[in-house]
């Protein structure tokens, strides 16, 4: 749409402004590392992070979350509960950027899921480019995330003194100008923006041995390679990858009742498909009872099963997974593997 | 028997200990304190750390504390006699848990001289062992001490008739889901990706790694986690040491 | 984000239990009727999501067929778990939580002018139930109507009275098996694949429609290639964890499927080398 330019002396006015009206998050210090939290001062906002323990879906899918309360006693029909407020994430790189089109084809497709999406139209989604790779275990290039260009209200690159601020859409052009005292671009600003944006590709690796585009393809005839077995006799299935990816979705829902036995809530928890049970039916079977099938079925979902259903892949190279493996098992290894 | 709020009849409850520190007991009491609608929901009819009558008419009976005497064999299997529902109340009735340890020790009588002293041929004391390996226990609830919230649930769930519930999972998904950051990422080490979840990762979230207090996950991969630790900086005695503080116990080491 | 339509996907319905009839040790059979008078308006082959408030929720089939509703609907449930317990300790007129129906069922539309063959294990005659009274309803639109089922024992025999209906028709072939007898059984005596030597099929003309407990299907599978029945012909219900119902919680996922929006239905052929559906 169209090109603005903040000072960055002006960024802390901008977010507490934004503050006056919405819950503001984005990402914060958390011991060495970040996570994305309630933006209390605007000195908190880490704009500079590398990546955050977990990805900024929690704003949509919280990690635990209330459906709806009942009562145990009588025939009363139980009330939904819909937990959402006006909130502005600052901070959202690319690749989490991209992982959000996942999100919402899934929660959107066939039933769409009203406590998600009530959460997602309130909220407005501040991206920033990332010029530097995160680490060593990021590899959002190769995957194609490294930039985007829709998906975001506003979207900041960093050019030394200003951000430049491209907006991505009416409630992030009216949010930039309520809130800031934005100016729009001048010819000089474009060109300066497109010489950091060129500045930035050399500086990332590209580490996948095929194209993307036939990562699909590759994975739809790996499915018996002898690389899950192997894996698997590493893997702890602690369930962690699962946990901190920014396209799972899966989850699990669980009663919990007073103790007087009266009243109570049904939530849903983020649940993973590496653990033992996820596949486990009444009856006792379990049809993923392999740490090598789920291991697999892991992967299939990232190259593969997303892309079918949801026309976007699973896997955004945002590296967290591989980043907290403790078994070293990085997604970017396992299709190079796969490509031999 | 009593009623409660419902007009239903309060269950009426017990608790037994055998070898432990009474810390899981504490925890109970604790409990009691934070929620008086436990008192409610409950009637108490036994509980030597909280009270002096003694009623032996119960329906569900907690017990803390691993089996190590011949003896205790007795006391248990007239407890399970009694009970509907027993409820192994902590990590030595679970698993066995510090208890255990001993039985690593290449002779018994050395651990009993160690520990008594002189005395040593007063305690008749055989492998520790939790107390699912002598009578059968129908829930349990893990940990060194006791999580006061899965005490709660247990309870809630005993009440409402369901087959109580514990995680399957391990203490990693609970540490993520608080988005801590990773005791291997500080220099530490820890036995979340292969221990039992349900204390919400109590450990880790102050900066401790996990030490299996709650027992192993379903199919653990402990090579694997073995791998990591030694990885990690441990020494192979330390490993040792790691792995077996809580979980020394293992079947053959009764047999006989 | 626009604006969609979107629902409280999870939010059940509070649903009354009109009847309730034992069938066995372990299977109870429960009339469920909607609030306002809804109708379910389930295809057969499709499943609920079934509530007790404080114990859970777990998808059931529906046993019903759509042309027997009269607004109500009737599932029948093993005693197998908290909930499942505890749903058997309700009475007429105590209240449960519905939601759905969910997923795809048997297209009735491509089974018109055929032969259909039943086999259903155990439990499985329960979703299959559904489909079996619907072809009887209309039984002028079918061909034949072959009826096999099996248990593991006479006691464990479901829906009795009404399998007496189907062996008295003329125009439905019924046959019935148990794996093991007892002194007063007087049938047959062999797990559900000796029944096949006992009709002869044209396999060209004759849809399958099959239901049971996983280790049923190979065997069942294996006979009804081996009589030439077109994979294209042949229909499955499968049995997952369809927690959420609406293809978003992933416990139901087979392979790139999920059971609950693709099955719990399938066609053999979609599922044929599918390496975690059978």
């Amino acid at each position: 749409m169209s090109l603005w330019i903040i000072d960055k002396s002006a960024m802390a006015t901008f977010v507490a402004n934004v503050m006056g009206d919405y819950r503001v998050v984005g990402p914060k210090a958390k011991g060495p590392q970040f996570a994305f939290d309630e933006i209390e001062d605007p000195a908190e906002l880490r704009l500079d992070y590398n990546t955050s323990i977990l990805p900024p879906k929690k704003y949509f899918q919280p990690q635990e979350e209330r459906l709806m309360t009942f009562k145990r006693n009588g025939d009363s029909a139980p009330e939904a509960v819909i937990e959402a407020e006006a909130t502005v994430i600052f901070g959202v790189h690319t690749c989490d950027l991209h992982a959000m089109r996942v999100l919402d084809q899934a929660f959107t497709q066939n039933f769409p899921d009203a406590h998600y999406l009530t959460r997602r139209r309130q909220a407005l989604l501040i991206g920033i480019e990332c010029l530097e790779p995160c680490d060593e275990h990021s590899f959002c290039k190769s995957m194609g995330t490294l930039t985007i260009s829709e998906g975001y209200d506003l979207h900041l690159t960093d050019l030394g003194d200003v951000y430049a601020v491209d907006v991505g859409s009416e409630e992030g052009l009216t949010l930039l100008k309520t809130y800031s005292d934005a100016r729009l671009a001048t010819e000089s600003d474009m060109q300066q923006l497109n010489r950091a944006l060129s500045a930035k590709w050399p500086r990332f690796p590209y580490k996948l041995e095929l194209d993307v585009d036939e990562l699909p393809a590759l994975m739809s005839q790996s499915y018996n390679n002898p690389i899950w077995e192997t894996l698997a006799e590493k893997c702890l299935a602690c369930g962690t990858c699962n946990i901190v990816c920014p396209t799972c979705f899966c989850f699990n829902v669980y009663d919990e009742v007073d103790l007087n036995l009266e009243n109570g809530e049904r939530s849903r928890r983020w649940d993973s498909c590496m653990l033992d049970v996820f596949a486990r039916v009444a009856g006792g079977e379990n049809f993923r009872e392999q740490r090598s099938a789920r291991l697999r079925h892991r992967f299939m979902r990232k190259g593969l099963y997303l892309v079918e259903r949801y026309k976007h892949l699973g896997c955004v190279g945002c590296g967290r997974c591989a980043r907290l493996c403790l078994a070293d098992i990085s997604p970017i290894n396992v299709f190079n593997e796969l490509h031999e | 028997m009593a009623e409660n709020g419902n007009g239903s009849a309060r269950p009426k409850v017990a608790f037994f200990d055998f070898a432990c520190c009474e810390g899981c007991q504490l925890t109970v009491i604790d409990a009691l304190q934070t929620h008086l609608e436990l008192v409610e929901a409950v009637e108490i009819v036994q509980f030597r750390e909280a009270m002096t009558e003694k009623g032996e008419d119960y329906q569900i009976a907690f017990i803390e504390g691993s089996c190590t005497r011949k003896e205790d064999e007795d006391r248990l299997r007239k407890i399970r006699a009694q009970a509907g529902i027993v409820v192994a109340l902590g990590a030595c009735a679970h698993i066995g848990g510090v208890n255990a340890l001993a039985n690593l020790q290449p002779s018994l009588q050395d651990v009993r001289q160690y520990v008594y002293g002189d005395k040593w041929d007063w305690y008749n004391t055989y492998p520790a062992r939790p107390i699912s390996a002598v009578i059968q226990v129908d829930a349990f609830i893990p940990g060194c001490p006791i999580d006061r919230v899965e005490f709660l649930s247990v309870v809630k769930q005993v009440l409402l008739g369901k087959t109580p519930a514990i995680p399957d999972y391990p203490v990693c998904v609970e540490c993520k889901l608080k988005e801590n950051v990773c005791i291997f990422d500080k220099g530490g080490v820890c036995l979340g990706p292969i221990t039992r979840a349900g204390c919400d990762a109590i450990c880790p979230t102050y900066g401790d790694g996990c030490e299996g207090c709650r027992g192993l996950i379903p199919n653990p991969n402990e090579n694997a986690m073995q791998d990591v630790l030694l990885k990690a900086g441990l020494s192979v005695e330390q490993l040792r040491a790691r792995m077996t503080m809580f979980n020394a116990y293992d079947p053959a080491q009764i047999e006989a | 984000m626009t604006q969609i339509a979107e629902e409280l996907l999870y939010l059940p319905v509070m649903a009354k239990v009109l009847e309730v009839e034992s069938l066995t040790e372990l299977e109870k059979l429960f009339l469920i009727q909607l609030p306002d008078g809804h109708s379910l308006g389930n295809a057969p082959g499709q499943f609920v999501e079934v509530s007790l408030f404080g114990i859970g929720e777990a998808p059931i089939s529906v046993s019903s067929s759509p042309s027997r509703s009269n607004g109500a609907f009737e599932l029948c449930i093993r005693r197998v778990g908290d909930l499942t317990n505890a749903l058997h300790t309700l009475q007429p007129g105590d209240t449960v939580g519905i939601r759905g129906p969910f997923g795809h069922g048997f297209s009735l539309e491509k089974m018109k002018g055929k032969d259909i063959l039943f086999a259903a294990g155990g439990l499985g005659l329960a979703p299959l139930r559904s489909l079996i009274n619907q072809v009887l309803d209309e039984r002028g639109s079918f061909g034949r109507v072959i009826i096999l089922y099996g248990t593991k024992q006479p006691k464990e025999i479901l829906f009795k009275e009404e399998l007496q209906e189907w062996a008295d028709r003329k125009d439905v072939e019924f046959h019935l098996t148990v794996d093991r007898g007892d002194e007063t059984w007087r049938g047959n005596v062999g797990v559900i694949t000796t029944l096949f030597s006992k009709i002869a099929l044209n396999s060209r003309n004759t849809v399958a429609a099959i239901c049971g407990p996983p280790i049923m299907y190979r065997f069942v599978l294996m006979e009804l290639m081996g009589k030439g029945i077109p994979e294209t012909q042949i229909y499955l219900s499968l049995e997952r964890r369809m927690k959420c119902g609406v293809g978003k919680c992933g416990h139901c996922q087979i392979n790139n499927l999920y059971c609950c929006l693709d099955g719990p239905v399938f066609k053999y052929s979609q599922i044929k080398g599918v390496e975690e559906a059978l």
